[in-house]
């Protein structure tokens, strides 16, 4: 597989919502207040509404289901959405992949419409990283 | 990104049901009929049943949403779904559509994937994202299947 950067994107998410345990797992939703992105084609901010509603589950993977909405720092809103896992008993290392999928009007990002991309998540101390790649 | 093959899979689609002009594009189901599947770890045969139901929008990209079950030699189960993207310039999307063979490196189809099984022995498949790179033959689609390292 080949893939290019596309951005990397830093969350801020505030208290968890921990509605307990569900049919699918113990479920957790995590608030979106703010946070940016940045890459060669496109930096800005994350506008605070989103959140990511994850679940863990039986095996001990936690779901991650998330929708936040991205703008660019040229005024261009960006929907975006990914699914993903994060195996923290992942061998060696915790597995956090994601796959983002975009949404948008504006021309000059249509690009981001046509492409898939996959994200590698870290957690560090002031909240979650994602490094995404465009797929070529 | 690294990555390494999971699997080749191919798939045949019989008789495309074109349900038409629907809100959000022009959307087709492929019925899947058969198919099957190997790479080191896991092989096997593709379930009759499955289907991918394809959304053509507006700006020209089909939407591919896929799901079949996967029946490996030593009898396992996996459930399989991916959602995809194919586009490409008019004159190679034109000549697929005529059923002519086209070099994948002249269109984008790519495809994200994951996968659900109670076998034990194919646990890890609950635990990987994958990432296809298709080639859309005139019988049925070859994906070229690598696992997300």
């Amino acid at each position: 597989m080949r893939s290019r950067p596309l951005l990397t994107l830093r969350l801020q998410t505030a208290p968890t919502q921990n509605l307990g345990a569900g049919p699918h797992g113990t479920r957790v939703t995590f608030p979106i207040v703010g946070g940016a992105f940045e890459g060669d084609r496109l930096r800005g901010k994350v506008l605070p509404g989103g959140d990511d509603w994850t679940v863990q589950r039986s095996d001990g993977v936690l779901e991650l289901d998330l929708r936040a909405t991205l703008e660019t720092d040229d005024g261009a809103l960006i929907h975006m959405t990914f699914e993903g896992i994060r195996d923290d008993a992942a061998p060696g290392a915790p597995y956090f992949r994601t796959f983002p999928r975009f949404e948008t009007a504006e021309p000059r990002y249509a690009f981001l419409n046509r492409l898939l991309a996959v994200g590698v998540g870290e957690i560090r101390a002031d909240g979650p990283v994602h490094l995404i790649e465009e797929i070529l | 990104m690294d990555s390494c093959l999971l699997m080749t899979l191919q798939v045949a689609v019989v008789g495309p049901q074109k349900i038409g002009a629907v809100p959000h594009g022009s959307r087709v189901t492929a019925p899947i009929a058969s198919g099957h599947f190997e790479g080191p770890r896991l092989r096997g045969k593709v379930l009759p049943g499955g289907g991918d139901w394809t959304l053509l929008r507006g700006d020209g990209v089909l939407e591919l949403d896929l799901r079949v079950t996967l029946e490996t030699d030593d009898g396992a189960l996996i459930h399989m779904a991916s959602f995809g993207l194919r586009h490409g310039p008019p004159e190679a999307i034109a000549a697929i559509a005529r059923g002519e063979r086209v070099d994948p490196a002249r269109y984008y189809f790519r495809t994200t994937l994951r996968f659900e099984t109670a076998h034990p022995k194919y646990a890890f498949l609950n635990r990987l994202l994958a990432v296809t790179s298709g080639d859309r033959r005139a019988e049925g689609p070859i994906y070229t299947v690598d696992e997300i390292l």
